[in-house]
């Protein structure tokens, strides 16, 4: 009941009028993103409908846009471009599937593992491949593009100085429409890159094979955008947390992404998920409650039905500017100057990030690289905490090494390094209390500096195993066991 | 038991009813003994957006600029209510200890007033609050019957009784309990005869509604633990609209408190078919101890 008042009633006006001003900021978006999939407007439209108003009920994160987006389209290009719209609209299905199971088996937690450098990389390379999706629209034009698109950012980034009671995209586009109409410019329109919704949408099923072909084509793509789409949510879940000082239900987050893009699907819509841009925009518009992402979603099918004809006339380069402004809102800019206040590692992972993502289009595998570039990071960094000292005892017939920190992979070299093989001596005592032995790679090192000393003659005693370096040792360790050094020597 | 962890908590926020809760808390802490808090929740309603600005335009490090925006206007109105919530808190502190509080602590909070009263139950023994807040004056004024918006989620957020009261402090003299033989009221029976809140007070029993072949029972075994305990007790079954019936009761006996069970259905079944809590809340004009 509280939750039920707090999330839908607690914030009417707002919430009505940033949904309001989202909606008209996602009509140009879900336009532009469909030309990216390289599939008709109404196809991304349909899903910004549909995807909005399910999440309102079913998504963790009130206040969240989401709905068609520009990380997602980039993913299904080739699937488009390859098997058409049906296939596409299949893998939808497939993608709300994954998610679902995915929230079920909380893989939400997995979150954890994705550091802020890879979160600004993510960002970064979506901000530049939405910029760079505009390029095409920029390119062998005449005068009259650059014109107008200059003019839309002028009056996108000037008109809330005269008023910010009116969304300024909006004026631009609506501007630029005039214009284009009055001067009767020949420049290319939103009507000529395909088909816009002219009637509200029916229930309908792709029309694939269901056969096991169709799941070999489409399950990689499905996987794909179920990363990217859970990725983003919770990124922009997070953000959406910071910014209002509130907390929101990751897994309930996930789940719904999943039912959301199922009714996408059915209804003729590309897959989606939480846009960061509309979603600042929302929260900057006084939207926190789930009414905001319901009534964007109502006022877009509302404003298609109404002013649907016109929408065709708006010239692309409209478009263009406000995809010019939800790229540069969405990069962060900050993260370059600080590429050198930063650690090094730090931008590493950042710069690894973007690169990878603009050269593949794939934000998944852009997160994968950045992740395992900061476990790399992280292992090479704790590795050097280890340290071994020595001191002869008993008038020079025993040394004592004292070992401390971390033994394992990254640094059993630098373990075994550190003890003196060469020296002659009776007995040698290894002190471990003060270490923690991780993995295999730890035991075995331990193993092969006692076979060493064994091997000169010299005995060895190891003391102080810790309670969780203990269980590792009796576990995989062969040294204090029968033929030990045959083991390690392997005859 | 620990003394300190029996204490007494008093809601108040900047109302006209602020001065009634810290009396009756004051008059409650004296009776039971125990220490008094005056806890202070300051709502920032999380849940309601700031919105002026409907640009819809973002530009460079949109995001970051938004946060510091949203968090420097925060800190703004917190800093300010914390202050005033203070002088406020001191000048009722000083009123308790006046009308007898053997102690009293002062404490204010950020968050939902029910999520705030639910993390402070442990050790509380008895929650003494206004049935209208201050917010309730702006919305709603000249109507004094209307509850305020916060009273129903908050006696359902705890588990302890709840003092709700209404403007003016008069010592009770006389105490009503309305008795239906459920499972609260009947705790509600225990929780007079072994706490001295209502020692030496007078207590009338009142059964209200249709008669059933349990009822003389039920009642005369509250009798006869009120009487064993010390009460003077007078028991009564009244037919007709419970409602109707306590109400009238109160004004013809003179009565200065109720006593009565809350809440015992589901949130759903109150939308559907009315709370007779809700109900007897409303045509109830003196201070109510709610039993949970």
């Amino acid at each position: 009941m509280k939750s039920f008042h707090q999330d839908w009633l607690a914030n009417v006006r707002n919430d009505l009028l940033a949904g309001l001003v989202v909606a008209l900021a996602l009509i140009p978006e879900a336009i532009a993103f469909s030309i990216i999939a390289g599939v008709d407007p109404k196809v991304g439209l349909y899903a910004s409908f549909c995807i909005a108003v399910v999440i309102a009920f079913t998504g963790g994160r009130p206040g969240m846009i989401s709905a068609a987006t520009g990380a997602m389209a980039l993913v299904m290009v080739t699937l488009v471009k390859e098997h058409g719209l049906e296939y596409l609209l299949a893998a939808t299905l497939l993608t709300g599937v994954l998610q679902i199971v995915a929230g079920w088996i909380r893989l939400g937690r997995l979150m954890r593992f994705v550091s802020r450098s890879v979160v600004t990389g993510f960002v970064n390379a979506l901000a530049i491949l939405i910029f760079m999706a505009q390029l095409p629209e920029l390119t062998n034009v005449t005068w009259h593009v650059y014109a107008m698109t200059a003019a839309g950012l002028g009056i996108i980034y000037l008109f809330p100085y005269v008023t910010k009671a009116i969304p300024s995209p909006l004026v631009t586009i609506v501007v630029l429409t005039a214009v284009a109409i009055v001067l009767d410019l020949d420049i290319r329109t939103v009507g000529d890159m395909g088909e816009l919704p002219d009637s509200l949408p029916v229930f309908l099923l792709p029309d694939v094979p269901l056969n096991l072909e169709t799941l070999a084509i489409i399950f990689p793509y499905a996987l794909t955008l179920m990363v990217v789409g859970l990725l983003e949510s919770l990124m922009t879940a997070t953000i959406v947390d910071d910014l209002t000082d509130t907390t929101s239900d990751k897994n309930r987050e996930c789940v719904g992404q999943g039912v959301a893009n199922i009714a996408s699907g059915f209804i003729g819509g590309m897959a989606g998920c939480a846009m960061i841009g509309q979603s600042v925009i929302n929260v900057k518009s006084g939207g926190r409650g789930r009414l905001s992402t319901l009534s964007a979603g109502l006022f877009l099918l509302a404003l298609l039905m109404l002013v649907g004809d016109w929408v065709a006339q708006i010239p692309m380069s409209a478009l263009v500017a406000v995809m010019i402004m939800v790229s540069i809102g969405t990069f962060d800019w900050n993260s370059i100057r600080k590429l050198r206040e930063n650690p090094p590692s730090s931008s590493i992972v950042m710069l690894a990030t973007v690169a990878v993502t603009v050269a593949t289009h794939d934000l998944a595998q852009g997160v994968l690289v950045g992740v395992l570039a900061s476990g790399f990071f992280f292992a090479h960094k704790v590795g050097r905490i280890l340290h071994i000292r020595s001191a002869a005892e008993d008038e020079g017939r025993q040394r004592r090494y004292t070992v401390s920190g971390q033994v394992f992979f990254a640094s059993a070299d630098a373990f075994v390094a550190g003890f003196d093989f060469k020296e002659v001596i009776d007995k040698v005592v290894i002190d471990v209390s003060r270490a923690h032995f991780w993995d295999i790679t730890a035991v075995s090192a331990l193993d092969k500096a006692v076979v060493k000393f064994r091997r000169e003659g010299t005995e060895v005693e190891v003391v102080g195993l810790n309670e969780a370096s203990a269980t590792m040792v009796d576990r995989f360790a062969v040294h204090d066991k029968d033929g030990a050094d045959d083991l390690l020597t392997g005859h | 038991m620990n003394k300190q962890d029996r204490k007494v908590l008093a809601c108040v926020d900047q109302s006209r009813f602020a001065d009634t809760v810290a009396d009756y808390a004051a008059w409650a802490a004296r009776r039971m003994d125990a220490p008094l808090e005056l806890l202070h929740v300051i709502d920032r309603h999380l849940e309601r957006g700031s919105g002026e600005d409907h640009s819809g335009a973002i530009g460079f490090n949109a995001q970051e600029h938004l946060l510091h925006e949203l968090s420097d206007k925060d800190a703004a109105v917190a800093r300010a209510e914390r202050e005033q919530g203070r002088r406020f808190l001191n000048r009722l502190r000083e009123r308790a200890l006046a009308a007898g509080a053997p102690a009293a602590d002062m404490r204010q909070r950020h968050g939902a007033l029910d999520d705030t009263l639910a993390e402070h139950e442990e050790g509380v023994r008895l929650f003494v609050f206004g049935r209208r807040g201050a917010s309730a004056e702006t919305t709603q004024p000249g109507a004094p019957n209307v509850l305020g918006r916060n009273v129903e989620r908050v006696v359902r957020a705890v588990h302890k009784p709840i003092l709700t009261v209404t403007e003016g402090f008069k010592e009770p003299e006389r105490v009503l309990l309305a008795f239906d033989g459920t499972a609260v009221t009947r705790k509600g029976v225990d929780m007079i005869a072994n706490s001295p809140l209502f020692k030496g007070l007078p207590i009338h029993i009142v059964m209200a509604g249709k008669e059933s072949a349990d009822t003389p029972r039920q009642l005369a075994w509250a009798k006869d633990t009120l009487t064993a305990a010390g009460f003077e007790v007078v028991a009564d079954v009244l037919p007709g609209d419970p409602e109707t019936v306590i109400a009238r009761e109160v004004k013809a006996r003179n009565i200065d408190m109720l006593l009565m069970g809350a809440y015992a259905h589901s949130p759903l079944r109150a939308l559907i078919f009315g709370s007779k809590t809700t109900d007897l809340l409303r045509a109830a004009t003196i201070p109510t101890l709610l039993l949970r």
